[in-house]
């Protein structure tokens, strides 16, 4: 780099070592002074602010004793700040793992603390959104924090920057430091609820799907739900002004797989709520222990089974891109 | 918010607990300095905090009315006991009851914080009154609960939770935090007055009144307190000629003495022949008057000495009055300390006619037997000088009695006394003198300060107590006030040899006047030297004293870069000092782990660092592959240290340890490592 450019990015590199904005720290962080900040709490400016009451009390009537109690309480106030500081100095933070969470739910990080030194440790993990975590870390000891997020939207959420504080041992100081780690959760889109049935499966090839569909024992009539494909809707009952119902199929075409298409839904439906519809009939085809295909624009995936496939179907949604809807 | 914890929530019992002895200890202190109702008050309310069920309270409705009403109506009934409001003493006297109040109605952690340091401050408070090493002690138990405190609001220790941890931790903290208080008490400047006036409250104490009537001073000879120490250059004066010259009382009213109510600067008496002059340093405590004490008779203007308390400024231009007292031009608030010189003799001239005819005074019409019985006295004699021997002479003669209890006495008091009870104290010998002198027409005063001393073997200076509170006369004869004490004619070893000595035996005498319980005595000589010392050195250390130990180490505050310095020199050394003390432990705590460390520090820095999730026998075989040349050393180093480190716990520790010990010392350097690859 040269000096020119060093130069140049200074003011960016000083805001980074400052506040962490960018998830720029990799493998594990020591705390250490240059990321340690301390400040004194709401009850340690009352008390700084109660000694230079007292200290002027004790100039104005020369009260030698009054002086010393004062500076004897300064002392400790400074042991105090020390005490804070090594709360978190020597911790070393490494990132274990990030979950998966259907938004709306909550979406699970899991951090590594180890408390070299010789210090038991009392300090608290917050997240970016504010939620706190309070810690117990014995001397030498090594704990797993698991922080955890709203999930909010589909796609990848990221950690954030990670706030470790304390104000162990008086509460009159608080140290704080921040870390920033690139872990990133996948958030699936929320499964839609109620989801209309499952669509009929097939035996193994394409050419066979629209006999197989043809074979299903129509097993009854349930109320239209809008989305309800053109085919099934009870065009009968309709005709006979009794309502609009949707046909049922037994078994819908059997045990065969099933193909969860983009393309077969019905053209009304918005993009996000195709995508909730498809996860919930993931879930739906998971649960009734049924071989599933995906096809989405730009995304195919073969029919399977298992949490593997059900994982990669799913990330699959979480991640499609909004502009590829066609 | 990121640091979100729940300040307002409820305090829990523990909490709770806490503060109240922090209360009770920031409030013990003040016992002696409050009045008692106030000290009950401050005291009852957080009682009933803690007794009362929280159900048996007010109701939350009038709950916020009570409390305020409450202060208010204390703080009227202070207003009404002290005459004022905004002085120094209601003040301690209401943050007192604050304190009480505020505890009652804390509730939440927030609230806590607020009354922790309302007490850290009333902790402060008692400092106006005393500031022994007593009152030193009493304060140090009272921060081991502050830290308690401090660390219970932060977090509610559970049931059944140690008590004794959070004062231990405390200690430690201010263990560590003793070289900055030490740093900042020796550095901090000190002011040479105080920044705002201070109410003449400020020093009211025990100690000699400018009023003497029958018993004023027979009541202070039963204290034991410390008037004023003195440090003789020179061997001290004989008991004899130890009269610490006070007020000076030439008004009567038929009762009491009282001094003339106008002030006549004087000068120093001319030195005579013959007399010798002693030099001394004298530590005055405060009695709330301007009266500086003095030998008879004062050779010098007093000056403050070097080492004396910043307050001595009223010193500096204390003035002499006609009457030959000194006086400072306000009334010393803290120990003062002034060098000395005096001429010791029994007389000093007269510095006009004036005096004469003030010291003449009789009330009209009062004590006729003792005016008769003077003039008959003074016809009888042939000159006064005749007439003051007879006078004497029939005080030694006739059965007077020299106690501290005399029988109550009449409506004449100096003929009840003279010619009927015959037992007096030395205010009634000295008082009778003077009225017989006067009635005479010798022009007589009545003197009254402190006679005699103690010297105290331990630190070769002398104590005056208030036991030696004394008062004798002073007659006008030629043109010379001459020094007449009748009291030694009655009882002339109270002069010789004190108090204890004088008295009959069966009399009230205040513990160290008496004569026999030596060890009793020399015990309290040596406190009283310790006491002397704390005086002086901690309790005495101001702006003088600050500026020649800083020349003494060689540091001038008024170049303040040096001082800046000095100081960032100072608390990086103690920040080094503390950091690296709690990293000392750890390394004594595990010396496998330690040594371990420093084998992985110098690896990485060749160039191999571990993975955190590398185990020791893993990351070694890694490094043997990198330098096959020390393979063997690097398999026992990883082997070793998972033994000490995994291994069963054996007996075999030791030598795991010297044997981890050796491999580390046998690592190659990193240069070597690095030439290696």
């Amino acid at each position: 780099m040269s000096v020119a450019a060093k130069v140049a990015s200074w003011p960016a590199r000083w805001q980074q070592r400052i506040w962490r904005r960018s998830a720029a720290d990799s493998g594990t962080v020591v705390l250490r002074h240059r990321r340690i900040y301390i400040l004194p709490t709401r009850r340690g400016l009352a008390l700084i602010a109660t000694l230079a009451t007292m200290l002027i009390a004790s100039m104005n009537y020369a009260l030698a004793l009054g002086f010393a109690l004062t500076f004897l309480v300064a002392g400790l106030v400074a042991s105090a700040l020390l005490q804070t500081y090594r709360s978190l100095a020597g911790l070393a933070i490494s990132p274990l793992a990030a979950g998966e969470a259907f938004a709306g739910g909550e979406l699970g990080f899991s951090l590594s603390l180890a408390s070299s030194g010789g210090t038991a440790r009392s300090i608290f993990v917050a997240t970016a959104q504010g939620r706190s975590v309070r810690l117990d870390i014995d001397a030498g000891a090594t704990q797993i924090v698991q922080l955890s997020a709203e999930a909010t939207r589909r796609g990848r959420q990221a950690l954030g920057r990670v706030t470790l504080w304390s104000d162990f041992p008086l509460g009159l100081w608080r140290a704080w430091a921040y870390v920033h780690f690139p872990l990133a959760g996948i958030v699936f889109p929320s499964p839609e609820a109620p989801a209309p049935p499952l669509p009929a499966g097939h035996e193994g090839s394409d050419a066979r799907r629209s006999a197989r569909a043809a074979e299903a024992e129509l097993a009854g009539l349930r109320d239209y739900q809008l989305g309800d494909a053109l085919n099934r809707i009870a065009w009968r009952a309709v005709a006979r002004g009794a309502g609009w119902y949707s046909k049922q199929f037994d078994g819908a075409g059997g045990r065969g797989p099933l193909d969860l298409e983009w393309a077969a839904l019905p053209p009304s439906l918005a993009a996000e709520a195709r995508l909730s519809r498809l996860t919930a009939w993931i879930l739906a085809a998971e649960r009734e222990a049924r071989a599933f295909g995906l096809e989405v624009p730009g995304l195919s995936l073969a029919p399977g089974q298992g949490a593997a496939h059900r994982r990669a179907a799913l990330t699959a949604l979480a991640l499609f891109p909004a502009e590829r809807v066609p | 918010m990121i640091f979100a914890k729940s300040s307002a929530a409820p305090l829990a019992r523990a909490q709770l607990a806490w503060l109240a002895a922090l209360v009770f200890l920031s409030q013990l202190p003040l016992l002696p300095h409050v009045p008692l109702w106030t000290a009950a008050a401050g005291m009852a309310l957080p009682a009933a905090r803690l007794l009362l069920p929280a159900d048996r309270w007010p109701s939350p409705r009038i709950r916020p009315w009570l409390l305020p009403l409450l202060a208010l109506a204390l703080a009227i009934a202070i207003r009404m006991r002290f005459g004022y409001l905004l002085s120094r003493d209601p003040c301690v006297a209401f943050l007192y009851v604050l304190v009480g109040i505020k505890f009652a109605e804390t509730r939440s952690a927030r609230d806590g914080g607020l009354l922790a340091c309302l007490a850290l401050f009333l902790l402060l408070t008692q400092f106006f009154y005393t500031q022994t090493i007593g009152a030193a002690l009493i304060t140090l138990p009272a921060l081991l609960v502050l830290g308690g405190t401090l660390a219970a609001l932060r977090d509610a220790p559970p049931p059944g939770a140690d008590w004794r941890a959070p004062l231990v931790r405390t200690g430690r903290m201010i263990f560590q935090g003793i070289p900055v208080a030490a740093f900042l008490f020796i550095l901090f400047p000190r002011l040479a007055g105080p920044l705002w006036g201070m109410p003449a409250d400020a020093g009211a104490r025990t100690g000699l009144s400018d009023r003497m009537a029958p018993g004023s001073i027979s009541a202070l000879t039963l204290s034991d307190e410390v008037a004023f120490r003195v440090d003789f250059q020179g061997p001290p004066p004989l008991p004899a000629e130890r009269y610490w010259r006070g007020p000076v009382l030439s008004r009567f009213d038929g009762e009491a003495w009282t001094p003339l109510p106008w002030l006549r600067r004087g000068e120093l008496a001319p030195r005579s022949a013959g007399q010798r002059i002693v030099e001394y340093d004298v530590t005055l405590e405060p009695q709330g008057r301007q009266w500086l004490f003095a030998l008879e008779h004062p050779a010098s203007m007093p000056q403050r000495a070097a080492d004396g308390p910043p307050q001595s400024s009223g010193i500096d231009r204390a003035m002499l009055t006609a009457e030959q007292q000194l006086l400072s031009r306000t009334p010393p608030l803290q120990t003062v300390r002034y060098s000395q010189r005096s001429a010791l003799g029994n007389g000093f001239p007269a510095s006009g006619t004036l005096e004469a005819r003030e010291n003449l005074q009789l009330p009209p019409d009062r004590n006729p037997r003792t005016v008769a019985f003077a003039h008959e006295l003074r016809e009888r004699s042939a000159s006064d000088r005749g007439f003051i021997a007879a006078v004497l002479q029939r005080f030694r003669t006739e059965p007077f009695v020299y106690t501290l209890s005399p029988p109550l006495l009449g409506g004449e008091p100096v003929d009840d006394f003279l010619f009927d009870g015959k037992r007096g104290f030395c205010e009634h010998y000295a008082g009778a003198f003077v009225v017989l002198l006067r009635a005479a027409g010798i022009p007589a005063r009545v003197v009254t300060g402190y006679q005699g001393g103690e010297i105290n073997p331990d630190g070769g200076y002398m104590i005056v107590r208030q036991s030696d509170a004394h008062a004798w006369a002073e007659a006008l004869l030629d043109g010379v006030w001459q020094r007449f004490d009748p009291t030694a004619a009655v009882a002339p070893s109270r002069v010789e040899r004190g108090l204890g000595a004088a008295l009959p035996l069966g009399e009230p005498v205040p513990y160290l006047a008496r004569v026999d319980m030596t060890w009793l005595k020399s015990l309290r000589l040596h406190w009283d030297a310790i006491n002397y010392q704390w005086q002086r050195g901690v309790v005495g250390f101001n702006i003088e004293r600050q500026r020649g130990l800083l020349r003494e180490l060689g540091l001038d505050l008024g170049r303040p870069w040096e001082v800046v310095i000095v100081a960032a020199t100072a608390i990086t050394l103690w920040v080094a000092f503390v950091l690296g003390s709690a990293r000392l432990r750890t390394r004594r705590a595990d010396p496998a782990a330690e040594l371990w460390a420093r084998a992985n520090r110098r690896l990485a820095r060749a160039g191999l660092a571990r993975a955190r999730e590398e185990g020791p026998v893993a990351y070694t075989g890694r490094a043997a592959a990198r330098w096959p040349r020390w393979r063997s050393l690097f398999a026992s180093l990883g082997e070793n240290y998972a033994l000490l480190r995994y291994g069963p716990e054996s007996a075999r520790r030791d030598e795991l340890l010297a044997a981890l010990r050796a491999n580390v010392a046998a690592l190659p350097n990193v240069r070597t490592l690095r030439a290696t690859v």
